[in-house]
């Protein structure tokens, strides 16, 4: 088996954007469980969402690929928020599997709501940018997705910024720091929670968004990515960001390889097998956790 | 222990067992088995969650693999039914303990999600190990099994089986949960801490608690699997997992009582909601997320609640 | 006649801060030993590691000529070390015979089988079991509740349940942590008086507490613990007349210490 150094460079190309896109579900995932110790299993949901609403937004937008997207991730936003006021503010830390228990019932709710009224039909749709991209090489790469992965990197960047240089960023690193510690210094635990939910809720919606015109569309989507997003938050280490993004990316990388390679199967089982190995050798994640470090 | 539920216990599995004598409805008695091996299930999961406090999404995958188990143990190599439950129950108690070892050294929040990648896991394989499980197509035309020369092969014979599956099922948990044994996953789940200063280890407890809970999912599993009579990947479909949370969250987490009772009520429950796959899975939904803020120990847990209330007023 | 614990040289830090650093102590069979000292002088972690709940980062203990140093606490509990919590912990939802019966489980020679067979062995043993939790029960004072759910007890009397519980597989040593905290007066009398009557029945206590005047009452020597170092050892009288405990605690004379302490009895 001769490796052409094309097709792994397309492969390459192909885990990043794959592993930016997981990474956008995991940090949201391990923001929620640093604020407020629950896992969030509607997650999937929240992008699916977001992907539905660019879908409704870009034909009203007249394919304006910028206006639908910030649309998009508002809304979902917003989702975020009336579901954090709903169903998650009465939860008390110690509440984990009553959490989970919430979490799932709203994703069994929004998936067949979703079905119900818009059909699993998988839908697709376009953009103002249509199939146009860049060559690099014998490699082609859509704008969709360049731009997809930018709008990634910048949500980063600029999640980096909010937790490291603002006040509202700071009250959520101190909280998943030392919970006690911080309500003694005035941090209001319901604040802190609601912007946490609304944030990672964003950053779901923006993942959604930036998939809708690259693939279909349908009310599982979200289901399939959870599940790993929650295989690398345990890998990165419960409500350690840069940990679920490193991992999130390596995954990507890991799946993009293997799937160029061998069978699909193994594609999927390499994040359940990493994650058992890794919690063999380190119960804690492959970086410690304990708090939001923010490198 | 109160002996009451064990005498209406025994009174009602009897009155199960003439459930084939009083209807000739193939419906009915389809219905019947599903109740019975659906509290099998519920039963199990109420051990590892209930009692010992791990919620663990796993049953889903013990579930499938029991049943691709029994069905290969008979079609592919050659097996009799029983040998293949057999294989159900240990092939599933392996992969439990194996599993389960790194993951409960970690903590809850690890185990939820390790098991629920887990269940995940089992249904991409059963779709895609195409060599093993035949893929999406399945192993259809599963053969009814047969016993000392005669064949359970009607619907009511076969309902018998699966009485007697249950039964047994029933009773070795039951025997289980009242024991010292069970006594000691409750105390683990109320104060962990203060199970390790007693001088009892919880590991072994949690293990043995995870991989029996693993063996009778998987063996219901293969004796539902024999009753639809085909085997394919949406036997692990999430509403499965569904089904048996949502019994033992209504009946009671904790109480096995509750949560057998439970389970044989609302089995008829997805026949009676059967109008929509849609708002049926909808209403489960809003079941579960009601269940959770108005009752979340279950009818069990409220019982409870209300006979504590009144020992309390009783001592002032 | 050495001593029934021996803790040589017991160090334990934190993110550079040493907890403890070097404490020995010692506790004699059939004695009612204090450890006292203020906040953040390492009692409750000294605690924790000799009961296995933490790790320690160096030192050496023994239990009746055994060394336990670095078991896991289940082990230790089995050793015949057995301690309380400061947070009480005993089976809310169980009922005060359940909990009794839990504690004492792990010390019976029955096993499952022994159970599943309602076996000889298992009967003896749930039958002794039973009538030392009476006994206890009775000294505690809580007949009453026998049958009853613990969650509704008070604060201390569920502290009294965790002390009958720590005293059901007949330990060699009992180690309470704070038992009085957070408890009323009249209660405190209570816990007084049975560890006392315990203690002329021959068990053996080490007890960590703020309560000055319940280690008087009742320690026949008083360990003191200031910044990690063990400080002054004594009998109570000795340790409240020693001018670097007062220091440590109050920052007092010893005359300014005793009208302090007039003042709040």
């Amino acid at each position: 088996m001769t490796i052409d150094a094309v097709y792994l460079l397309q492969l390459t190309l192909n885990g990043l954007a794959l592993g930016l896109l997981y990474a956008l579900i995991a940090v949201g995932l391990s923001l929620i469980f640093g604020v407020m110790e629950i896992i969030n299993f509607a997650h999937g949901e929240l992008l699916m969402l977001g992907a539905f609403a660019m879908t409704f937004a870009l034909p009203v937008m007249g394919l304006l690929y910028w206006p639908a997207l910030v649309v998009a991730v508002i809304t979902i936003g917003l989702a975020g928020y009336v579901i954090y006021e709903l169903l998650l503010a009465p939860l008390k830390p110690d509440e984990f599997e009553r959490s989970i228990l919430i979490t799932l019932g709203l994703s069994i709710i929004i998936i067949h709501v979703m079905q119900y009224f818009f059909t699993a039909t998988p839908r697709m749709v376009d953009t103002q940018y249509g199939f146009e991209g860049v060559n690099i090489g014998s490699i082609r790469i859509t704008w969709t997705r360049v731009i997809g992965a930018g709008a990634a990197l910048a949500a980063f960047g600029g999640l980096y910024l909010v937790l490291r240089h603002t006040q509202f960023g700071r009250a959520m690193r101190a909280i998943a720091q030392n919970r006690e510690a911080a309500l003694m210094v005035g941090i209001r635990p319901r604040v802190v929670a609601r912007n946490a939910v609304v944030l990672a809720s964003a950053l779901c919606g923006l993942a959604g968004a930036a998939i809708a015109p690259i693939q279909l569309v349908t009310p599982y989507m979200g289901q399939f990515l959870i599940f790993k997003a929650f295989a690398l938050v345990i890998i990165g280490g419960l409500g350690n960001i840069p940990g679920a993004i490193v991992a999130a990316l390596g995954l990507g990388l890991v799946e993009s390889w293997i799937g160029g390679f061998f069978e699909i199967v193994w594609q999927e089982a390499a994040v359940f097998l990493i994650m058992i190995a890794v919690l063999f050798v380190r119960p804690d994640g492959l970086f410690k956790s304990g708090g939001m470090r923010v490198g | 222990m109160n002996r009451l539920p064990l005498l209406l216990g025994i009174v009602a599995a009897l009155a199960f067992a003439a459930l084939p004598l009083v209807t000739t409805s193939n419906y009915v008695i389809g219905v019947g088995i599903s109740a019975l091996v659906f509290t099998v299930a519920a039963a199990a999961l109420n051990l590892i969650y209930g009692f010992t406090g791990l919620l663990s999404f796993a049953q889903l995958g013990f579930w499938g693999i029991g049943g691709y188990a029994t069905a290969l143990t008979v079609v592919t190599f050659g097996g009799t039914f029983w040998q293949g439950l057999v294989w159900a129950a240990l092939l599933n108690a392996v992969v439990a303990l194996a599993i389960g070892y790194p993951t409960l050294r970690t903590g809850r929040h690890a185990f939820v999600i390790v098991t629920l990648t887990f269940a995940l896991l089992v249904t991409l394989v059963a779709r895609d190990w195409v060599d093993l499980t035949r893929g999406p197509l399945g192993i259809p035309d599963l053969p009814r099994p047969s016993a000392f020369g005669h064949r359970f092969a009607s619907t009511a014979h076969y309902y018998w089986v699966a009485w007697g599956f249950s039964v047994l099922m029933l009773a070795f948990l039951y025997a289980l949960c009242s024991s010292r044994i069970g006594r000691t996953l409750v105390a683990i789940k109320q104060n962990e801490p203060l199970v390790r200063a007693q001088g009892i280890s919880p590991m072994p407890y949690k293990l043995a608690a995870f991989a029996i809970s693993a063996a009778v999912t998987g063996a219901a599993g293969g004796v539902y699997t024999f009753h639809l009579g085909i085997i394919d990947p949406l036997f692990l479909d999430f509403y499965y997992m569904q089904t048996f949370l949502i019994i033992v969250i209504i009946g009671g987490a904790g109480s096995f009582w509750g949560v057998v009772a439970a389970g044989v009520a609302l089995s008829a429950l997805p026949e009676v909601l059967r109008f929509s796959a849609d708002l049926r899975m909808i209403i489960y939904g809003v079941i579960l997320v009601a269940a959770m803020f108005v009752m979340p120990s279950g009818i069990a847990g409220w019982l409870r609640e209300r006979r504590l209330q009144r020992m309390r007023e009783a001592l002032r | 006649m050495s001593a029934l614990l021996e803790v040589t040289d017991l160090r334990k830090s934190y993110a550079g801060v040493h907890a403890l650093d070097g404490v020995s102590l010692s506790v004699e069979a059939g004695s009612i030993t204090g450890l006292i000292g203020p906040n953040g002088s390492g009692k409750s972690t000294a605690i924790d590691c000799i009961s296995g709940f933490q790790k320690r980062d160096g030192g050496r203990i023994v239990l009746a000529g055994r060394d336990i140093s670095g078991l896991p606490a289940h082990h230790i509990a089995r050793a015949g070390l057995m301690r309380t919590f400061q947070t009480v912990r005993i089976y809310e939802r169980l009922s005060l015979r359940d909990n009794l019966a839990i504690a004492a489980q792990q010390f019976d020679p029955a096993t499952w089988l022994d159970e599943f067979l309602r076996t000889r062995r298992y009967r003896d043993a749930v039958a002794a079991a039973e009538g030392r939790a009476r006994e206890l029960v009775e000294l505690i004072g809580l007949q009453r509740y026998w049958e009853i759910e613990t969650g509704i007890l008070s604060y201390g009397q569920k502290k009294l349940v965790a002390l009958a519980a720590a005293l059901m597989p007949r330990p060699r040593i009992v180690v309470l942590d704070e038992p009085v905290a957070g408890v009323n007066p009249s209660r405190i009398r209570e816990i007084e008086a049975a560890l006392a009557a315990l203690n002329r029945a021959g068990e053996t206590f080490l007890i960590v507490e703020h309560n000055v005047e319940f280690i008087t009452n009742l320690c026949h020597r008083v360990i003191v613990l200031d910044q990690g170092r063990k400080l002054a050892e004594g009998t109570a009288q000795e340790i409240h007349t020693d001018p670097r405990v007062l220091e440590a605690y109050l920052g007092m004379t010893p005359e300014m210490a005793e009208a302090e302490m007039r003042g709040a009895a």
